[in-house]
């Protein structure tokens, strides 16, 4: 008696677990009354709202991204410096790839954390290297520049509306090759810190103040954030002055143009190999490089969520100047220091193109 | 051979309740959730073994472009374009695995119509953390999403 009521039992559970089991995959679409779905609470009484770190229409931010930079043909004139005379080179052309990755490693309602890496070479062309005589110039014939960073993107809501946007970057910028970095007191630090608003869904804008290197030397300038898109979703800005500022044009999601500029700029260490310094008692050179790039850019989906860039502009000089920094002790000279620059170098202006393939975030 | 029978069904019942607990484990996820943007709410329902997802309610419901109801405009797919954005299911073919998750799904991203791979982990009883992501889950994004309820009588 005992087993048949066990074997009852037994058969009306598989009966109830097959029957639970059994997949009606079509999906029933049902007429629902949605106003019912106006007025709901939160469950759980403390949980909050906050402003998200996106708006409406942004373009798409870059997890990980391959592309080349080129710049056409423009003269330097390397001013002198100890025993090198004052020299004018053309250079044909300066190019090199481009490596960035962002990793959210922390990504929630409260908190996003990004953090990402940066690989660039600069290579210098130059037109008859074998008439070079400036120390500078035979150094950025003889060893291509490169830089290669770490940064953190801190976004941290504070309610609904309002925001604090943190951004520390640690780069390593020299001549030096990349199987033999240069000394880690060289490395150059960044930080810029934001309080913003985001008063709607199409707009946030934030200010803030900024240790960068934008400008080729080490600087305390504000930061002002705005991002905007229209309502009918086909204009807006995406602006982070003054490293960036650019308005958007939206053909459609997965297609967009921008026209705008980008202040790009870091010190790069020169001499590693012991080429720049022209005179034992000068060394511990830097170059405050520095370019503003007027351009046009167009971004589009390939594939999912491979997208491709494409920009094309106009590179201004803004400052290609060596300072001289015992042991790389930095310092401050912001824009009405004295301190005098080593070499005060010029340089004229090319039409440059670049482009990159970009997995794009969720 | 009548034991060996009811050791046979013993086991059968308990593979089946078994699959029972999961499923009420599982069917936890019903209910109505707000992604972290509130610009939505999501009904997320079972059909069939499998759990889905549509959009019940749009902070912005009309298409300023159109002044009529908003639809999923941004969908690779020409056809579906002109359908409505509230009913629309934006997740879909979840399936309750263990520890609380639900996986093998897939979440819909209206403003730029992309669908990513998703998995579902509930933190507490009221509380999803939604990443969808490409490939793996390192390149991706979690949304935290909170579960709603019919808002109390005030007096």
């Amino acid at each position: 008696m005992f087993r048949q009521k066990i074997a009852l039992v037994s058969l009306l559970f598989l009966f109830q677990a097959v029957s639970a089991q059994s997949d009606t995959t079509a999906i029933q679409e049902e007429e629902e009354d949605y106003s019912m779905y106006d007025n709901l609470d939160f469950v759980d009484e403390a949980a909050k709202r906050f402003a998200p770190a996106k708006i409406k229409g942004i373009s798409p931010a870059k997890l990980i991204s391959i592309g080349y930079d080129f710049q056409g043909s423009y003269k330097i004139t390397a001013a002198a410096f100890g025993s090198s005379e004052e020299q004018t080179a053309t250079v044909n052309s300066t190019q090199g790839i481009r490596v960035e990755a962002n990793i959210p490693v922390i990504s929630k309602n409260n908190l996003i954390v990004q953090v990402g890496a940066r690989l660039w070479d600069i290579n210098y062309d130059f037109d008859q290297p074998q008439n070079l005589k400036n120390k500078l110039l035979t150094t950025l014939n003889q060893n291509d520049l490169a830089s290669v960073g770490l940064n953190t993107t801190i976004y941290k809501p504070l309610s609904e509306k309002s925001f604090l946007l943190f951004k520390i970057s640690a780069d390593m910028n020299g001549d030096y090759a990349f199987d033999e970095f240069q000394n880690m007191r060289y490395t150059r630090y960044s930080v810029a810190a934001l309080w913003g608003k985001r008063p709607t869904d199409n707009k946030q804008w934030a200010l803030g103040i900024s240790r960068t290197y934008r400008a080729g030397e080490m600087n305390y300038i504000p930061v002002v954030l705005y991002n905007w898109t229209s309502a009918n979703n086909t204009w807006g800005t995406e602006i982070l002055f003054p490293a960036r500022a650019h308005m958007r044009y939206t053909v459609n999601t997965r297609s967009m143009f921008f026209l705008g500029y980008e202040l790009e700029g870091n010190s790069f260490r020169i001499g590693n190999q012991g080429l720049a310094s022209p005179d034992q008692n000068i060394d511990e050179l830097e170059i405050r490089r520095s370019e503003l790039r007027f351009r046009l850019m167009y971004e589009r989906q390939i594939k999912g969520f491979l997208w491709l860039s494409a920009q094309a502009g106009y590179r201004y000089n803004y400052s290609y100047n060596v300072d001289q920094l015992d042991d790389g002790d930095e310092f401050f000279r912001g824009f009405a220091g004295e301190q005098e620059y080593i070499q005060e170098n010029d340089l004229t202006n090319p039409l440059y193109v670049s482009f990159s393939i970009n997995l794009v975030s969720p | 051979m009548k034991k060996i029978i009811s050791i046979g069904l013993l086991l059968f019942a308990m593979v089946a309740s078994g699959s029972l607990i999961a499923q009420e484990e599982g069917d936890k996820l019903i209910g109505i959730w707000e992604p972290s943007h509130g610009k939505a709410k999501v009904k997320v329902e079972k059909i069939g073994s499998k759990y889905y997802g549509k959009i019940v309610w749009l902070k912005e419901p009309v298409d300023p472009e159109t002044n009529a109801a908003k639809v999923d405009k941004n969908n690779p797919d020409e056809k579906m374009r002109t359908k409505p954005l509230r009913g629309y299911r934006i997740l879909k073919d979840f399936q309750y695995t263990e520890n609380n998750e639900w996986t093998e799904g897939t979440i819909y991203d209206p403003e730029n119509g992309n669908t990513y791979s998703c998995i579902i982990k509930m933190t507490d009883e009221n509380t999803l953390d939604i990443r969808g992501f490409i490939g793996i889950q390192t390149f991706g994004r979690t949304d935290i999403w909170k579960r709603l309820k019919m808002q109390s009588k005030k007096n």
